[in-house]
């Protein structure tokens, strides 16, 4: 099963490394691609070996992925998605950190979600959390963050 | 719940009130430099915005922001695209890069995508050598390129910028080839590969140039525009050596906004931006860092913007 | 020793106040992830316009030493760098960290980077004239050995493979590659309108290494963390002197790695943590604790991005050239009063650039004294529960990455950086080796695009690039470092077969 995964992200890294040359060798000016040329064979040939090693079984690092762990991470993948794809600029930066930070407190911790003190515990989380960014971001170091809707 | 519905209307008129361009700037605006923090532009654009915030001013803080990378065309390509044209993001461009970035192509911007505001400073090229160099005056550096043609290598802040079209003039007037060297990292990096002897020359900003020359690390030989600069009388221009080179080099720097952004805030631009820049603790840092102050108006600079565009479209045709 | 005249304005009441508060904010700044101090030191820019010029320097200066080292701050407890030059510290400081020795780690952090600093300050105090011909001797050819030098460290940095290392590294160097190429200005690999910029590097630094981690805790799922609460150990401060002290070799390395590496303009700071790292690592007897939490790693890291802080002002206050993106807002600070840099500053304005040297190596010893002071408290951080914890990072690399240029394009090219980094790890591949070719890509491609332009116009590539002392010197490094790092893992699979 691990193996198998290591054949196929070491696939997807060599087929990557072959589309990158593609583009190096083809593009004009020349000139302008001679590093990236040298680059991008150098990382060919460095993911063909890979590649190789990892049919021939021979890939000994790194854990792969289980199923459990990907269940896990999908819900707050999707927030993290959401928020920093379309979120982060349709609401504005607060509105949406503060929807987003709620949400992930409210799938990952793990306080029982019965009882109404967790529940304020989160609420006061998430505004201290908003509160201490919006005092150094806006505050302190003046960034002009998205508003979205509060123009 | 009367009332809250009632606040909501009030402030939903409120947003659109925002719309229309009567109270702007009604929040602090920002401004673009396409060029790292700390380069000449830079430097200057933060010493002409920091009366912004004054009443008889926009009455709002102008914030800069750097987007450097590729002689500014990252920057100004950002601007042409991607920048909201409401009046809150404003740039700063250079001229003559502007104009031969575009025309020389692989560019999503043009003057045509820009709207200039004002000018506030105009920074002639120059033509610097190591304090050590044998070469004394343009006449020297001429007679050099013409016995080792392709040999003088010299210096500049990257391709289609005014160091390379001064170094296109420069070559052209005087019937030679050079080796022109472009660097990354702006003039800061051009120079340190003047002083340190990496290459044999350099063309530069007259700022820094003026700067490294009063340090004694450099000889300035040539000022590539109409007349003397007032920081260095005694550097004559190349007209005066015999190089037919004008001032299409020159840079000239200020603020524009998008095409597109609506007609009251570039009028409200146009009239207060000149008269900010006119402050006169804007001009005393200004002088205190070296740098030429010459402030123009919208119209004037959409005049010099044609202008060049015909002296460039003339000078890179070759190219 | 004229140095010593000045050191009376450094103490009066407004310029201690300044040098408190630059400290202070210096290291809230350095330790907020998308502040470099670059961007820290143009943020205070403006509040000098109203300061006397010796105020106004007095102030920058502390800053600019504080958020060097405060940036060691994210790096132990967040895993973020705050700016290229924490990537080393990230490698053992965070591990401590997550073994419940935050607090040692900040100590250690701390006192290495008073040490390197206040020897990086006193070469630029005594050495000066002679380190200014150094800062030169560099050009384009020996830049790019420099940069091909640099990525020689890829062996060190990643011990289960070096294919695996090397591969990352050329990922990294593709990325850089993306954007308006800087000597053509042709457009390479942009297939999207948020690439326009290229892949700026700290947006990069907070993807590649917030994200997998926020991953890996959403991957545990609702996991509770109590079970196995991270005890947070106290830390005399006493024992970090001493652990400091008895890694003498380490201290060494790196204070004079970051010395050396720090003059060289346009491309010390940011390198000179790893190349510290690396070459601690090769002469220590300890090689394989490495990456474990070993204390040797953060003391080189830190010595070395302190004690570069002196000498990359060496080129500016000499020559005024500014060696560093942050000297170059340095240039701006001391200009905006009419002060240029160069003989100029020492002959006519003594009272100002003294002060100001004065101030940095005051700043140091504050900056190491806060730090301590804060250490046991934020040590624990490591006992926040996991969810509050990937919620926060989160929220943190969305604002520190749109900060550094305000642009949505840097946040996109962040996570999903970040995310294919989780991905990558999960396979073998880290991210130390992947940011060095970030880092040094660009400029091992302008110094070689340069030099054969150069070269090209006079003697021709090999003379250019193959002869003369220090470009053969570079490369006999470069090889010795190869063959050291093939040499050392052969041994070791013979150890373990």
């Amino acid at each position: 099963m691990n193996y198998l995964q290591h054949r196929i992200s070491s696939g997807v890294i060599a087929l990557v490394a072959t589309w990158v040359c593609w583009i190096s060798y083809t593009q004009k000016p020349a000139e302008a691609f001679l590093f990236p040329r040298v680059i991008a064979t150098l990382f060919f040939v460095l993911a063909v070996w890979t590649f190789i090693k990892a049919l021939l079984g021979r890939s000994k690092v790194g854990n792969g992925l289980s199923i459990e762990a990907t269940k896990n991470m999908l819900p707050g993948i999707g927030i993290a998605f959401i928020y920093i794809f379309f979120a982060a600029k349709g609401l504005g930066f607060y509105l949406s950190s503060t929807i987003a930070f709620f949400l992930l407190l409210s799938f990952y911790d793990p306080a029982p979600n019965s009882e109404p003190k967790t529940w304020m515990k989160r609420v006061i989380i998430t505004a201290g959390f908003i509160a201490i960014m919006y005092a150094l971001f806006a505050v302190v170091l003046k960034v002009y963050t998205p508003r979205g809707v509060f123009m | 719940m009367k009332k809250l519905i009632a606040a909501l209307a009030v402030s939903l008129m409120g947003l659109i009130g925002t719309a229309v361009a009567g109270d702007y700037p009604e929040r602090p605006v920002l401004m673009m430099v396409s060029y790292g923090a700390g380069g000449a532009t830079d430097f200057q654009a933060r010493i002409v915005t920091m009366t912004a915030g004054n009443e008889d001013a926009l009455g709002m803080p102008i914030a800069i922001i750097n987007k450097p990378g590729a002689g500014g065309r990252v920057g100004w390509n950002w601007f042409a695209t991607e920048a909201e044209k409401d009046g809150y993001t404003l740039a700063a461009y250079n001229i003559p890069h502007v104009v031969a970035q575009s025309i020389k192509g692989g560019v999503d911007y043009s003057t045509d995508s820009f709207e200039p505001i004002a000018n506030w400073g105009a920074d002639p090229a120059v033509f610097v050598v190591g304090k050590d160099s044998p070469m004394n005056s343009m006449a020297d550096v001429v007679a050099f390129a013409k016995e080792n043609p392709g040999k003088l290598t010299f210096s500049g802040a990257g391709l289609f910028v005014g160091h390379h079209i001064a170094a296109l003039q420069i070559e052209k007037a005087a019937g030679v080839k050079m080796a022109y060297i472009p660097t990354k990292g702006g003039g800061a990096a051009a120079m340190k590969a003047v002083i340190a002897g990496d290459v044999m020359g350099g063309v530069n900003n007259l700022s820094d140039a003026f700067r490294a020359a009063s340090a004694g690390n450099i000889k300035i030989l040539g000022v590539a525009d109409l007349e003397r600069n007032e920081f260095l009388p005694d550097v004559p221009t190349m007209k005066e050596q015999g190089l037919d080179v004008d001032n299409a080099s020159v840079n000239f720097r200020g603020v524009m906004v998008p095409k597109g952004t609506p007609q009251e805030v570039i009028d409200k631009l146009a009239a207060t931006v000149p008269e900010m820049f006119k402050n006169a603790r804007v001009a005393k840092r200004m002088k205190a860092g070296g740098s030429p102050m010459h402030i123009m108006t919208r119209e004037e600079v959409q005049a010099m913007w044609a202008a060049r565009q015909a002296t460039l479209e003339e000078l890179l045709k070759g190219l | 020793m004229e140095f010593i005249y000045y050191f009376g304005e450094v103490f009066t009441p407004i310029s201690m106040l300044l040098l408190i508060g630059g400290t202070i904010g210096g290291l809230i700044l350095g330790a907020t992830p998308g502040l470099s101090p670059t961007m820290a030191v143009a943020l205070l820019i403006p509040f000098t316009f109203h300061l006397t010029p010796v105020h106004g320097l007095i102030l920058l200066g502390a800053a600019y030493t504080s958020t060097v080292a405060g940036g060691a701050v994210s790096a132990i407890l967040l895993k973020i760098p705050g700016a290229p030059a924490n990537i080393a510290t990230t490698l053992d400081g965070h591990t401590m960290a997550q073994k419940g020795e935050g607090a040692k780690a900040l100590q250690l952090s701390f006192i290495s980077s008073l040490i390197g600093g206040v020897f990086g300050v006193l070469l630029l105090i005594f050495l000066t004239p002679v380190l200014a011909q150094w800062a030169l001797a560099f050009g384009p050819s020996h830049l790019f050995w420099l940069a091909i030098l640099g990525v020689t460290v890829i062996g060190s940095l990643e011990s289960n493979s070096v294919v695996k290392g090397l591969l990352s590294g050329c990922i990294g160097m593709w990325l850089a590659t993306i954007g308006f190429d800087d000597m053509l200005g042709v457009k390479r690999f942009v297939f999207h309108s948020s690439l326009g910029g290229g892949v700026n590097i700290i947006p990069a630094l907070i993807g590649l290494f917030a994200i997998p981690q926020v991953i890996t805790m959403f991957s545990k799922g609702r996991y509770d963390t109590s079970v196995e609460q991270i005890k947070v150990k106290k830390h005399p401060i006493g024992a970090a002197f001493k652990e400091v002290i008895s890694r003498k070799m380490s201290l060494m390395i790196g204070t004079i790695t970051g010395s050396i590496i720090g003059l060289i303009p346009g491309v010390g700071g940011q390198i000179a943590g790893l190349v510290a790292y690396d070459q601690s690592k090769k002469f220590s007897p300890e090689k394989a604790k490495f990456g474990t939490g070993h204390s040797e790693g953060v003391i080189a890291a830190e010595s070395a991005n302190n004690a570069m802080v002196g000498p990359s002002l060496v080129p500016l206050l000499t020559l005024s050239i500014p060696g560093s993106p942050t000297a170059a807002v340095l240039l701006g600070g001391l200009l905006i009063h009419g002060i240029f840099p160069g003989t100029d500053l020492f002959d006519n304005h003594p009272d100002v650039a003294w002060p100001f040297i004065n101030s940095m190596l005051i700043g140091q010893i504050l900056m190491c004294v806060f730090g301590i002071y804060i250490a046991s408290f934020a040590a624990r951080v490591a006992q926040v529960p996991q969810s509050v914890m990937a919620a926060t990072v989160l929220g943190l690399a969305l604002f520190g990455s749109y900060a550094v240029q305000q642009s949505m394009g840097d946040v996109y090219v962040m996570a999903v950086l970040g995310t294919m980094m989780y991905f990558l790890e999960r396979f073998g591949f880290s991210a130390a080796p992947l940011v060095l070719g970030l880092i040094l890509g660009p400029i091992a491609e302008a110094n070689f695009v340069q030099g054969s332009m150069i070269a090209g116009a006079t003697d021709g590539a090999f003379t250019y690039f193959f002869t003369g002392g220090l470009n053969i010197f570079l490369i006999a490094i470069a090889i010795l470092s190869i063959g050291y790092s093939a040499w050392s893992e052969l041994s070791t699979r013979k150890e373990s077969a």
